[in-house]
């Protein structure tokens, strides 16, 4: 376990360098994840926000650096220690990434029937359970992916990768594509989960009203590396960066939040 | 899944999950220590299950969760503890918990309440009736396919005729590039097998005919046979396999993409820029694959010829003009631009009908090389018969 300023690092990146052929989108990238804290990775384009996701996850590898996952090195992990930290963690992709075959209840209970021996009547009973969570209707059990809208997807994904109670969730671009009231509904829904749960959040987003109201830390991938990260406010005060000056200070944002501060969604029950 | 104490790292035996249930004056407690989590839910749900629900003596015994011996706990584990609750409420004990943090207490209302709601019920059909559905589908579905795919002839045809008045419309580009795949890169596969397959036929004549003294004869036969069936047949059915899935997964995952729909919108007709190209491209390759196919067919046998028969270039081709005519050769070529047609529109419409999953696409790829290759099959059989009927 990795302790910094009295809190425990969940993941750790070290001195990450990536390129695609001759395109170098890292180099020397530092992160830090901590435990129960809803951290947004921000970026313009290209500069390989969802790459640094698929790095972590172990999908993609990198040139140089070191990944540790909940403390441990994932280059020296072996295949059960891998498989034991796989359960540890949900991803929700894009556009959900539910198999097509399969309706949302066999989707949520793919990570289940893989990882753990339970009884059917268990799965099933757990498997409605998260589907209530992420609020989506009962009736949406027996449908298939292409049967649902894009949000009930997000949401149908999201409740896949809660299917085992993993300590960290990574989301990609969870808002992306949804109407605004859809966007603040999700919004509410990872507060609520990441109370109740206890979860630890890491997205890719765009969205400065997502960045508002849900995000403890906010970090800024540009130059190739994190340039900065800290409390949306904080960047917003003090931006110190061009690019940061432009996203936090441009009209949107002081439109996602007017001078004085927006009041993030209240912790309650 | 929530701790207890954020800093806290149990040691292995801590974790161990578990449970103990006493009574102490009217309070029948359970007392669950340990960690009650998914990972130890198997355990904790076969033992709580051989718990038995105690039955209260008077109605004012009451029930308690104690969970102040639980150091972590997620969703599975809350959901295990409100279920065991739910049961001792409905004996008649009124249960509340005990020793929850506030995080705990947050979890367990959220269970309780997310439990509670009604389920669709997923009905289950009698197998016979089932059984009788399906076969009623099946056979329906073969008339169905007919319309069909007679109804998509119609279409093309008419597209056809709308291209022909207005001849800038044909996609030129599209049109070569499917001519390049579907024909050009075809060859060598169709050469080879129907090289080889005119080699095995012509050794195979030999060794019978040998007995009645007619070995000569095999000449005749491998030259009629690659010429009126085996050429066009061959080639047909690789090019049902190579080409008309080809077009279904293309047109398929273009559907699914929701490309079709735009193109739509956009004003353009999928009937001209998809599937006319198409089968137009095939209807001009198919002809000439079955060209090059009866005539390695034809090669394959003349060195099996050399082989076993000593028969030399010069009298091999001797041979062949006095055992076939012009006519054997354009009763095999005549079927050629009809079974384009036929796995080129398969193709295209089975493309057409891909929904939103990857399985209805692996479906239709698949329907879509069977129902090819056997309606080429249906066809030549129809096309014997005619030709024979007329003479030829």
């Amino acid at each position: 376990m990795i302790v910094e300023n009295g809190r425990e690092v969940l993941i750790r990146v070290r001195g990450l360098a990536k390129s695609f052929g001759s395109q170098q989108i890292w180099d020397g990238l530092n992160l830090d994840v901590f435990r129960g804290e809803i951290l947004a990775i921000v970026g313009g384009s290209g500069q390989g926000k969802s790459v640094l996701m698929r790095v972590i996850t172990g999908l993609v590898k990198p040139d140089k650096g070191e990944v540790s996952l909940f403390g441990q090195n994932a280059k020296a992990l072996s295949t059960a220690d891998r498989l034991d930290i796989e359960k540890r963690w949900g991803i929700l992709f894009q556009d959900g990434a539910l198999f097509s075959s399969l309706t949302v209840l066999q989707n949520i209970q793919v990570p289940m029937r893989e990882h753990l021996d339970l009884p059917q009547a268990m799965m099933d009973d757990l498997a409605f359970l998260k589907l209530s969570m992420v609020g989506l209707p009962p009736n949406a059990a027996h449908k298939f992916p292409s049967e649902l809208s894009g949000g009930m997807r997000k949401r149908a994904g999201l409740a896949r990768a809660l299917a085992l109670d993993p300590e960290i969730v990574f989301l990609d671009e969870p808002t992306a594509g949804l109407d605004p009231i859809g966007a603040s509904d999700f919004d509410h829904l990872l507060r609520k989960l990441q109370q109740t749960l206890g979860l630890t959040v890491y997205m890719v987003t765009h969205d400065l009203d997502t960045i508002f109201t849900v995000c403890d830390r906010v970090a800024v991938l540009a130059d190739r590396k994190i340039v900065r990260t800290g409390s949306p406010g904080e960047l917003q005060r003090q931006p110190n960066h061009p690019w940061i000056k432009e996203y936090f200070c441009g009209e949107r944002a002081r439109a996602a939040s007017p001078p004085g501060g927006r009041a993030k969604i209240p912790i309650s029950a | 899944m929530l701790k207890r104490d954020h800093q806290l790292v149990l040691p292995t035996q801590a974790r161990a999950p578990g449970f103990r249930v006493e009574l102490r004056g009217t309070t029948f407690r359970l007392i669950a220590t340990g960690a009650w989590t998914v990972a130890e839910a198997v355990r904790l749900d076969t033992a709580l299950k051989r718990l038995r629900v105690p039955i209260p003596p008077t109605p004012d015994f009451t029930g308690e969760m104690d969970i102040a011996g639980i150091a972590e706990i997620d969703t599975a584990g809350a959901w295990l503890l409100q279920r065991t609750a739910n049961a001792w409420q409905a004996s008649g004990l009124r249960t509340h918990y005990a020793g929850a943090t506030e995080a705990f207490r947050v979890l367990i209302e959220e269970v309780q309440r997310r439990g509670n709601i009604e389920r669709p019920k997923l009905e289950k059909p009698n197998p016979l009736t089932q059984f009788g559905e399906d076969m009623t589908k099946t056979v329906t579905s073969v008339w169905r396919d007919a319309v069909q795919l007679t109804a998509f002839l119609g279409e093309v045809t008419a597209a056809l005729g709308r291209m022909i008045r207005q001849p800038w419309r044909f996609r030129r580009t599209s049109f070569v590039h499917h001519l390049d795949h579907a024909g050009f890169r075809a060859v060598p596969i169709i050469a080879l097998i129907c090289f080889l397959i005119g080699a095995v036929v012509m050794q195979q004549g030999v060794v019978q005919l040998k007995p009645f003294g007619a070995e000569p004869f095999a000449v005749n036969m491998v030259a009629i046979l690659a010429l009126r069936e085996v050429g066009i047949l061959l080639t047909a059915i690789m090019v049902a396999g190579r080409s008309g899935s080809a077009f279904t997964a293309e047109i398929g995952s273009m559907k699914m993409r929701e490309e079709i729909d735009a193109m739509r919108t956009l004003g353009i007709d999928p009937m001209d820029t998809l599937v006319l190209p198409r089968v137009l491209a095939l209807v001009v390759a198919l002809p000439l694959l079955t060209f090059i196919g009866d005539i390695m067919g034809l090669a394959g046998g003349g060195l099996m010829a050399f082989v076993v028969l000593g028969l030399d270039t010069t009298n091999y081709l001797d041979k062949l003009h006095e055992a076939v005519d012009y006519l054997h050769f354009m009763a095999g070529m005549i079927k050629a631009p009809f079974a384009a047609v036929i796995i080129a529109l398969v193709g295209c419409l089975e493309g057409l009908k891909v929904e939103g999953s990857a399985e209805s696409l692996g479906k239709h790829v698949t329907s879509a090389v069977v129902k090819a290759i056997f309606l080429v099959i249906i066809l030549d059989a129809v096309f014997a018969m005619f030709l024979s009927g007329i003479g030829v």
